[in-house]
């Protein structure tokens, strides 16, 4: 096995957004699924997980400014920089999907280098940008306005209904309940199962020499 | 000459006072009715009690004549009156109150449904216990000025705090208070349904028929091809029929809790027995959501309504045909429904089969370190 070399990836702050971003998701998706399905499932009443869904859903949505503020008052926001160049990147992704569709099965290399401010692979980046500044923001929207759709009203009208703010915060609860669940799987394609876990607990990532 | 029957004399007397004291008389009314208000549209009439209270007597006439009993007439209600012994003979009564309650009989007579419906309700009850607050007829629905109000406005009459209430533990309760009728949880044993009735953001109001160009219910039916009631397609073109292409406000049907029957409205139970279980209405197939109707306000301001089926409530269409009517549960759509479990079978399909062939590559894998 190779010498490991540790660097310090994953700052306090996005540690803790994250963990807490993760059981919150986890949260929302059950009382969700509860307040959709209550003829399905009996995890516990009607009221209790619309309260639940509510408490947990603005502690999210202060969650996410702790992850933009850090991110747009420090130099980390580099990891978020998108790659300029179309033809680079789409050979980058192209890589990382062959890298996962068939290299890893051989045992070929991952083609992406991490380093501090490079974090992300080429799929990753993109994805990240996507689902933090369009899908998880429009997440929040869509379930502040239905929190208080009398409140809200004007802007519901403004967004064409409750139902199309509704149908977009269930595609969403769609969305991001399959993520949820492919996430730590690929989590766990690091050089062990558990380093990139470890690693958004102590921050360190350990990497070739 | 031969004499006259003696109460030709006091009719006479209430003819010339009637039109001596009269306003302009109204057409829509009969003659008999505007002599009456000859009298009773004066301010001032009024009635004393055994107890000293006084009850005023005199009536809207434009209020009656907008009422719903309108074109009932005064004697429809007022029977026992006797023109020859009118005003001499009125019964005497020890207090409003008093008067108001034997009244209720005359109410029984043309509403003998809702009657019986009510004697099992809370205000009975409390009428019985020797409540002088709870409602008689005429408390809830006014005597002569009798209109299709909105069970909201009729019970915040008396239960302004309602809301604050209901604030302490229902979530978005105004929003509720706004689209689920109070009988809807007040009177549990009652059937309700959803009823889609169409709004007109142009002027904020629920749209509503002019008396004479009745046009919705035509409409309906022509849509309506089989007569089973709309389906997802026909509401959608019931719709595209309402805004025609380039609408500037299109109008968009809202859905309210409803009963089915209004004389069921009449039973409140005691606020014990009302339905605080959110899944009662909060859930697939819930009994509010089996029963669709769409509606408009007739001229009248009572609803006129055409069926409609459940499915139209989750289908695809909705977003289009129901932009402002959604409800957890009782809206879900199949086809969402289906998109999740797809979304759960991926979610944990896609990790199960990649771990799959690593497994089976694992001699090759190991083979080439």
């Amino acid at each position: 096995m190779t010498d490991m070399q540790r660097i310090y990836v994953h700052p306090l702050p996005v540690r803790i957004w994250h963990w807490a971003n993760a059981l919150g998701f986890i949260a929302l998706i059950l009382t969700g699924v509860q307040i959709r399905y209550v003829d399905l499932i009996g995890l516990m009443s009607f009221r209790a997980a619309v309260s639940l869904h509510n408490w947990v859903g603005w502690v999210l949505v202060g969650n996410f400014f702790i992850w933009l503020g850090f991110y747009l008052f420090t130099d980390k926001i580099r990891v978020y920089h998108p790659e300029l160049s179309p033809v680079k990147h789409f050979r980058d992704s192209f890589r990382q999907l062959q890298y996962y569709g068939y290299g890893i099965f051989k045992g070929d290399p991952n083609p992406h280098h991490l380093s501090a401010y490079h974090k992300f692979n080429a799929l990753q980046s993109m994805a990240y940008q996507i689902i933090m500044l369009l899908l998880v923001p429009l997440q929040f929207v869509t379930g502040v306005l239905l929190w208080d759709l009398k409140r809200f009203s004007g802007a519901v009208e403004f967004f064409g209904g409750v139902r199309v703010v509704d149908t977009v915060h269930v595609l969403l609860f769609i969305f991001f309940t399959a993520f949820i669940l492919v996430h730590p799987y690929l989590a766990s394609l690091g050089h062990t199962p558990s380093a990139h876990f470890k690693a958004m607990i102590t921050g360190y990532e350990e990497v070739d020499e | 000459m031969t004499n006259s029957a003696p109460w030709v004399g006091s009719a006479a007397v209430l003819l010339a006072a009637a039109l001596m004291f009269a306003g302009p008389a109204s057409a829509a009314l009969t003659d008999g009715d505007n002599a009456c208000l000859g009298c009773h549209g004066q301010e001032g009439l009024q009635k004393t009690f055994g107890k000293g209270e006084s009850l005023p007597l005199r009536v809207d006439g434009a209020a009656f004549e907008g009422s719903v009993h309108a074109p009932l007439g005064c004697a429809a209600c007022h029977s026992d009156v006797e023109l020859k012994t009118h005003p001499a003979a009125g019964k005497s009564f020890d207090s409003v109150r008093a008067y108001s309650v034997a009244k209720a009989a005359v109410c029984e007579q043309c509403h003998e449904d809702a009657f019986k419906q009510h004697e099992g309700s809370v205000h009975a009850k409390r009428m019985r216990e020797g409540s002088a607050l709870a409602p008689t007829c005429t408390g809830c629905h006014g005597a002569h000025a009798v209109t299709p109000k909105t069970a909201y406005q009729t019970c915040v009459g008396c239960h302004s705090a309602a809301l604050a209430a209901h604030q302490q533990w229902l979530p978005n309760a105004a929003l509720h208070h706004e689209v689920v009728s109070c009988a809807a949880c007040h009177a549990p044993a009652a059937l309700r349904m959803v009823d889609l009735r169409l709004h007109d953001p142009a002027t904020k109001t629920w749209a509503a028929e002019k008396a004479g160009e009745p046009w919705f219910e035509k409409l309906a039916r022509s849509v309506d091809a089989n007569g089973n009631g709309l389906d997802a397609r026909e509401l959608l073109d019931l719709v595209k029929r309402i805004n025609p292409a380039g609408s500037a406000a299109p109008k968009a049907f809202r859905g309210r809790i409803e009963l089915r029957s209004n004389v069921e409205a009449h039973r409140l139970s005691d606020k014990a027995a009302a339905i605080r279980a959110c899944d009662v209405c909060h859930r697939e197939g819930a009994e509010p959501f089996r029963n669709v109707v769409v509606s408009v306000a007739g001229p009248d301001g009572r609803p006129l309504r055409h069926a409609a089926q459940q499915e139209i409530l989750g289908a695809a269409s909705a977003v289009v045909s129901l932009p402002e009517f959604y409800a957890i549960g009782g809206t879900r759509s199949p086809l969402l429904d289906v998109l999740f479990v797809v979304a759960l079978l991926g979610g944990a399909g896609f990790p199960l089969g990649h771990m799959a062939v690593r497994w089976l590559f694992r001699k090759y894998r190991a083979s080439r370190e």
